[in-house]
Parts: structure tokens; C-alpha cells; sequence
């Protein structure tokens, strides 16, 4: 303690520096965690879309063109079933195979696992998977398929609803011959 | 205080949240009683199809985009208006501004989800650009949220939000444009409005959202602004306060006439 008592004969003046008062610009560290956890997000989320995105998007008509060249990788490919599909077996697992179009290009596809709940001729559907030589068990029962020597074999189906919520006026995709 | 003084609340603000609550009362009405479910007969397999009861929230779903999008671009704009005013009017405005977008933008990602778990057949698709976008808006202003708490400092608070939301609002042209733009490599679908794909009651009942939901912004937006300026009036208080304490401690007249006496020396 620092105390001054000889000043003009007053009481003792304590100059004892005061503890220091709170900085303002003193870091909150709740809230600079919060801050990391979002860009930590963010980096994760960028990371998973150009991850993703390195997954190429085809249209029916891109995938045929590239199918030397794909080889074994997989891909997504966008397209509009046939009317016409088949429950069978591959590999021991249930798969459905029906056929694939855009304009006039088509691909016959075996869809391992259950198809999606709105899966109906006519309504587009995004698949993953990647071009087999041969042909999937069951082709004999579609009528417009492909059967050129290659399918798809795909293991994810999400389906592409349109934007046309006029229900008395909605039109099906249509393409290629038996749509 | 007074009694007017203890509460954000005022008699036009009263009025906006009885119309907001009277409206969303109405708008789930019409939304999940008087509209149809979306079924269609397919003309092949004669089967029925559509998005059946899912439909319905679409309703909810656009109209809280839409009011993302109004509420970031307002957060944007008081952003410009702090960084060339410095004032906190401003500052108070923008961060009410991004937390009922931020509100809203959570909300469209849920129905999004929700909504596309029976007609898409996922609850989220990584590869889509306009889900990753909306996501990526609602980290950033999450981030914009965060930021705000870090420090202490008002005026590095508000100067550094400012220039993250202007930042972050650059993703909102990405976010709406996408499925123009990457038509045929998204999954979320075009504009319905923008080529008026809808009509009669499903028509009414989506412009009835927009007006409820903006009656909604509009009452969040107003208490969030009034908590934000009696925040900042009684941070400003607090430092009034302080020096005020701190001009009482050195307002000494003993030392002042003791010094006083010792200056009057020879």
C-alpha cells in the first residue's frame, strides 16, 4: 500500500493502483469456440460438396457416349425410366432393372436394393453407380430395352420432382421409342 | 421504470403479433385442411403419384426462403448503412436482422429435409448445389452470430459483423440461381412462381404464406431490434456509470484544497 500523509496536514491519500478494470476487447471463449466450430462447418461442408462433386453428373445420353471411357468408376446419371420394369435378383441381392432414357438415347439399369417411393415411368430419378459389360438378369421382360451389352449398376436412387404443382395439367417426361 | 418502458412491446407491435398469430392459425388451415394432397394418375401404369400429403409444406417451406433472403439482404443493407454512418441504430438493425434470417433459414433446411425424405427418397444430398448453398448462407450467419460475442468492444463488434455479412450475403445470388444455373446437375427443382406452374387454392395458400411469414419477420424483426437498442442503451449506461464512479472517486476536496494550499506557496 502506497499512502501520501503529509499533504497540507489532510487525512492519508491511499494510492494504491486499482486492480485492473475489465479490457474491452477481451476475448469471449464460448463464443470464439462457437466461431471455430462454424468454420470448422464450413471447411467440412466444402470439403464434402467438392468431394461429392467430383462425382460426375451425366445425362443418359453423356453417360453412353462415355462409357469406354468411364470404365469402372462411378458416376451420377440423371434420366427418365421406360414404363416397364422387373423385380429380380443380382448377386443374391434384390434388384429392380428397367430401362433409362433421355431423347432418343436409352440404358438399361440394375437398381440393387428397393427402388425410391415415387419411382414411376416418366418422372426423372438421379441413380449412382457405374457401367457393367453384360446384361441384367430380367431384360427379356421389358419391351424398349437397350440391350446393347452394358447396364447400369446403381446402389442410391433419389427422384427428381418438377416444379409443376398444377396436378390436372402435369406433363411426364416422355423420350425415346415405348415411352 | 414505467410500465411501457418494461416491456418491448407497444400497441402497433401488439397488433402485428395478434395478426401473425391469427394468420399462421389460418395459414395451417388452408395448408393442411382445405388444399388437396398433390395426386396424380399416372397415364401408363394408372397408378397414383405425386408428393401426396408432402405438399403441404410447401407452403411453409418457399415463403420462409423468400423471407431468408429478405431478411439477410436487410442485415446487408444495415451492414453498409453502419460502415458509412457508425452509428449503432444501424448496427442494432443488422444483427436483428441476421438472427430472424437465421431463424428462418434453420426452418427452410428442416422442411426442406423433411419434405425431401418421401419425395426425393433422401432427407440431404451432398452434391446439390442448391442445399449446399442454403447451407453454407446458414453457417456463415451462424458464424456472423458468433463473431458478434467474441469480443466485448462494441464498435469492433458491429465493424466486424458488418464486413461478415456483406461477405456472407454474396452467397444468396448462388443460393437462388442455382437450379437455373445448374439445371441439369441439381436436384432441387426450377422456380414454380417463376413460370407461375400453380394455380387457385395451392396459388392462394402459398401467397398466403408469404404474407403471414411476413407478418412473422416483421414482429420478430421489431422485438428483436427494441432488445437489441435497450442492450446497447444500458452497455452505454454501464459506461456512463462507470465514469461517472470514476469521476466520483478523484472528485476529492480535501486533496483539491490541499493542493491548493501547497500551490499557494512562496
Amino acid at each position: 500500500m502506497v499512502v501520501v500523509d503529509d499533504v497540507g496536514g489532510v487525512e492519508p491519500l491511499d494510492l494504491t493502483p486499482e486492480a485492473s478494470r475489465p479490457d474491452r476487447s477481451a476475448r469471449r471463449p464460448w463464443s470464439v469456440l462457437a466461431l471455430v466450430l462454424v468454420v470448422v462447418a464450413v471447411v467440412f461442408v466444402l470439403l464434402r460438396t467438392l468431394g461429392d462433386a467430383s462425382l460426375f453428373f451425366y445425362e443418359v445420353d453423356e453417360a453412353v457416349d462415355r462409357r469406354v471411357e468411364l470404365g469402372d468408376d462411378r458416376f451420377r446419371v440423371v434420366g427418365t425410366p421406360k414404363p416397364g420394369f422387373v423385380d429380380t435378383e443380382l448377386d443374391g441381392r434384390a434388384a429392380v432393372v428397367f430401362t433409362l432414357c433421355v431423347a432418343e438415347v436409352s440404358a438399361d439399369v440394375a437398381h440393387m436394393g428397393d427402388p425410391a417411393e415415387l419411382f414411376q415411368p416418366g418422372v426423372p430419378v438421379v441413380l449412382q453407380g457405374a457401367w457393367v459389360v453384360g446384361t441384367p438378369p430380367g431384360i427379356g421382360g421389358l419391351t424398349s430395352a437397350a440391350d446393347d451389352g452394358w447396364y447400369l449398376r446403381t446402389d442410391h436412387m433419389v427422384v427428381k420432382h418438377d416444379n409443376d404443382y398444377r396436378s390436372d395439367e402435369a406433363e411426364l417426361e416422355t423420350c425415346g421409342a415405348g415411352s | 421504470m414505467t410500465g411501457r418502458r418494461d416491456t418491448t412491446g407497444s400497441a402497433g407491435s401488439r397488433l402485428l403479433g395478434v395478426s401473425a398469430l391469427v394468420g399462421v392459425a389460418v395459414l395451417l388451415l388452408f395448408a393442411f385442411v382445405l388444399t388437396d394432397p398433390d395426386v396424380r394418375v399416372h397415364p401408363t401404369t394408372g397408378e397414383e403419384f405425386g408428393q401426396f400429403d408432402a405438399v403441404r409444406l410447401l407452403y411453409l417451406h418457399v415463403p420462409m426462403a423468400v423471407l431468408t433472403y429478405a431478411a439477410y439482404i436487410l442485415c446487408a443493407a444495415a451492414s453498409v448503412g453502419y460502415l458509412v454512418r457508425r452509428t449503432p441504430w444501424w448496427d442494432v438493425t443488422a444483427y436483428a436482422a441476421a438472427e430472424v434470417g437465421t431463424v428462418f433459414c434453420g426452418l427452410v433446411l428442416v422442411t426442406g429435409s423433411i419434405w425431401g425424405r418421401p419425395v426425393w427418397n433422401t432427407w440431404w444430398e451432398w452434391g446439390d448445389v442448391r442445399l449446399m448453398t442454403t447451407l453454407v448462407l446458414f453457417l456463415l450467419f451462424l458464424g456472423y452470430l458468433a463473431l458478434r460475442r467474441t469480443t466485448v468492444d462494441p464498435r469492433h463488434q458491429a465493424r466486424r459483423a458488418a464486413v461478415v455479412a456483406l461477405v456472407a450475403v454474396l452467397d444468396i445470388p448462388l443460393v437462388n440461381r442455382s437450379v437455373e444455373w445448374w439445371e441439369n446437375r441439381t436436384l432441387h427443382q426450377q422456380s414454380t412462381l417463376a413460370e407461375l406452374k400453380i394455380q387457385d387454392l395451392t396459388l392462394f395458400t402459398l401467397m398466403l404464406g408469404f404474407v403471414v411469414f411476413g407478418l412473422v419477420a416483421a414482429w420478430l424483426l421489431l422485438h428483436r431490434f427494441r432488445v437489441g437498442w435497450l442492450e446497447q442503451a444500458a452497455a452505454e449506461h454501464g459506461v456512463a456509470m462507470a465514469i461517472a464512479e470514476r469521476h466520483a472517486e478523484l472528485d476529492m476536496p480535501d486533496v483539491d484544497a490541499a493542493v491548493g494550499d501547497a500551490g499557494d506557496g512562496p
